[in-house]
């Protein structure tokens, strides 16, 4: 028996203990601390894992949840970190709960959602056997650095993982290029030229030069942001094939996707067999979450089925789209974080035929951003169509008044702006003009949706995020 | 009915930190004062003919969709856009476009790679970014109902210095400003105006969009005296609060 290696587990149990207790939520200084005793704790506790690693910018916590049904539907016990601790001391936290005093755990496949500026360094202490990436668009830019430098840490993350099976998204040049050259087996997923042509050409784009000679682009479809049918005029490089591909949708509204998504054999050439699935959330970008999943399954031999029975069942996670009914009302809350996901969220908005109310909660605290220029990446002008059937846009968080600005000079009458700075006036308010059998959405960024939520736990007694 | 015609330079590669947010401000106050605003696209390849335009906007970009656009920049567009600041054209530059506009950018280890040369100045890039909201005084805007202070956010490590000839856009009062040293912030040349205040500069400082368009017309209209008053609460308080929070 390693003495050193049941102390450091037994303390980091304790301590994982003592914060759940004092309910400060914190789930990462446990891993902190274990590091700090016993350095090499993570490869003495990972080697009889199998491990499922996702990354990327936008998506990440939504596609490892449908990655999870996926395994519960297929039967197969997992560890996961689910409230969000996607840094290195978080994945170690993860581990250490699911081992016993001596290391061992009865589970042995583990999914982990892994911060994509975290990945490199993640890799440090544990490699991933397979890897699956969201997308790469810009996101906290004063935070993280530029976001080359965060796809070639990824990059070197996946160098450092020789055995590694990668899931990219073949729309996505940046994504896509992570297996272009890279000795590792890869299954791309995407959409086909035909499946969704609704898109205008975003002029706003994070990524429209050829990564290896800077050429411009030539696209022959757009989906959203960057992601498309890419192709680079000079050196060739372009949207590789994809094994799992959405070949139509169906139809997209406020809650849910039907599409056909095909699927074609990870080794040979037989012809793809297509399949109908409902999504069991709103929205282009889920989609993608949803076909990078249903990759991973297919890449693990799961039936078609089941990869059918987990988009359609799976529950959304904590703050990305929670849903909570009041006196007939609905209220919505979705995480907004950064341009393309925002504008996302806005077009899904615009599949609403009711009566609504839409609050901004804009924080500019660390995880936020501290710069909050990107608003004005967001296509607010949008909204423009739906401004008749809004009675409020109201404006809330630490930025309220550039929020407020940005809506007005996205073109939305200034009548129909409310500045409103307390989160259970704003509540109060929103529900007032909210009528039975509509929706208020609620749209903050990731401390304010801290701050919304533990008032609507107060008010409407939610679950707490860690469970 | 007057009208402005706005050239947006490279806004697919250089669109970093929501510079377009300048544009959208522009193209709303003239707008709400029924003065037609035009805004034309001009990136790499396009013909650039800086006579067809009133204001041109150059904001900055990522380090390698800067390299991108150089080659362009200085070998097709260059000339052009020399003459046009020679001939008094009204410009706003941004972060990397306004390093661009200097005559080069010294790397921290010492490799200068030369740019426009369309201002005398200079950046010397530094290994630390500065970083944060800031707050700087601009003489030219003060009045007797505004102290003439602008509120932005930088992101920047190059460290710029001005020649004689070219003057500060603004004083610090909070922040780092041009080089962190000597307490200035953004150049001001013929009617060249630069900044590292990127994203949001013009919204939520409405009396320096007001400056740039009203400088436009009257170099375009012999008639125009001046622009009539709007309606700028949102813009106010959100200025308002942000130079409070700053500066304490
Ligand atoms: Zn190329």
């Amino acid at each position: 028996m390693n003495i050193r290696l049941t102390f450091t587990i037994i303390i980091t149990k304790l301590l994982i203990f003592a914060l759940r207790i004092l309910k400060s939520g914190g789930t990462s200084l446990p891993g902190k601390v274990a590091r700090k005793i016993y350095p090499d704790i993570m490869k003495v506790i990972s080697k009889d894992f199998r491990i499922i690693m996702v990354t990327g910018t936008n998506g990440k916590t939504t596609t490892t949840r449908i990655i999870g049904k996926l395994l519960e539907e297929n039967n197969i016990e997992y560890i996961t970190n689910k409230s969000g601790a996607n840094l290195v001391s978080g994945v170690i936290t993860t581990f250490i709960e699911s081992v016993d005093i001596r290391g061992k755990s009865k589970t042995s496949t583990a999914l982990l959602e892994v911060d994509e500026a975290a990945f490199n360094v993640v890799t440090d202490y544990v490699q991933p056997d397979i890897l699956v990436v969201t997308n790469f668009f810009r996101d906290q830019l004063d935070r993280y650095g530029e976001l080359y430098t965060t796809l070639n840490n990824v990059r070197s993350g996946i160098e450092k993982s020789p055995n590694v099976k990668l899931v990219l998204n073949a729309d996505d040049s940046l994504c896509a290029s992570l297996g272009h050259n890279m000795d590792r087996e890869v299954v791309y997923y995407g959409f086909s030229d035909e499946a969704y042509t609704g898109n205008i050409t975003v002029v706003n784009s994070d990524a429209s030069i050829c990564l290896y000679c800077k050429s411009k682009y030539e696209y022959s479809y757009h989906v959203y942001g960057h992601l498309g049918g890419f192709s680079c005029p000079n050196c060739g490089y372009m949207r590789p094939s994809s094994k799992v591909t959405c070949v139509k949708i169906n139809e997209l509204n406020t809650s849910y996707s039907d599409i056909i998504f095909s699927l074609s054999p990870i080794k040979g050439n037989e012809e793809p067999v297509s399949y109908n699935a409902r999504i069991n959330l709103p929205g282009l970008y889920n989609i993608y979450n949803a076909l990078a999943a249903a990759s991973l399954g297919h890449l693990f031999g799961f039936s078609p089925d089941s990869l059918v029975k987990a988009m359609e069942s799976f529950e959304c996670g904590f703050g990305r789209m929670e849903t909570i009914e009041t006196e007939g009302k609905t209220i919505k809350v979705i995480l907004v974080k950064n341009p393309t996901g925002f504008n996302q969220v806005l077009s899904y908005l615009l599949t609403e035929k009711q009566n609504t109310q839409i609050a901004f909660v804009i924080n500019d605290r660390l995880a936020d951003g501290t710069d909050i220029s990107w608003l004005w990446d967001v296509d607010f002008e949008q909204l423009q169509q739906m401004q008749d059937n809004v009675s409020y846009f109201y404006a809330s968080g630490i930025r309220a008044e550039d929020m407020a600005v940005r809506l007005k000079y996205a073109g939305i009458h200034s009548d129909k702006i409310q500045i409103e700075k307390d989160y259970e006036t704003l509540l109060n308010k929103a529900l007032d003009a909210t009528l039975e059998g509509q929706n208020l959405y609620i749209l903050p960024t990731y401390t304010a949706m801290l701050e919304v939520r533990s008032l609507l736990e107060k008010k409407f007694g939610l679950k707490e995020f860690w469970k | 009915m007057y009208e402005l015609n706005i050239c947006h330079l490279y806004p697919d590669l250089l669109n970093l930190y929501g510079d377009r947010g300048n544009i959208i401000a522009l193209k709303m106050r003239c707008k709400w004062r029924g003065i037609n605003a035009n805004v034309s696209d001009i990136s790499i390849g396009d013909k650039f003919d800086a006579e067809a335009y009133d204001i041109i906007f150059l904001g900055g970009g990522q380090d390698y969709e800067q390299e991108m656009i150089q080659n362009d920049l200085l070998n097709e567009k260059g000339e052009e856009i020399r003459n046009a600041v020679k001939n008094d054209k009204v410009f706003l530059a941004i972060c990397g476009g306004y390093q661009l506009l200097g005559s080069y950018y010294k790397t921290w280890d010492g490799k200068e790679i030369h740019f426009l040369n369309a201002l005398n100045l200079w950046t010397v890039g530094g290994k630390e970014r500065m970083i944060g909201n800031f707050v700087f005084e601009c003489d030219f805007l003060k009045n007797d109902n505004y102290d003439g202070k602008i509120v932005g956010f930088e992101n920047h490590s190059g460290r710029t210095y001005l020649g004689p000839e070219v003057k500060p856009l603004g004083k610090i009062v909070k922040g780092y400003g041009n080089n962190g040293e000597d307490g200035f912030e953004g150049a001001i040349y013929k009617n060249v105006y630069c900044s590292y205040s990127h994203g949001s500069l013009l919204p939520k400082n409405p009396a320096l969009a007001d400056h740039l368009i009203s400088i436009a017309l009257k170099q375009k209209y012999k008639d125009f005296e001046s622009l009539s008053s709007i309606d700028d609460e949102f813009e106010n308080l959100a200025h308002d609060t942000m130079v409070k929070r700053i500066t304490g």
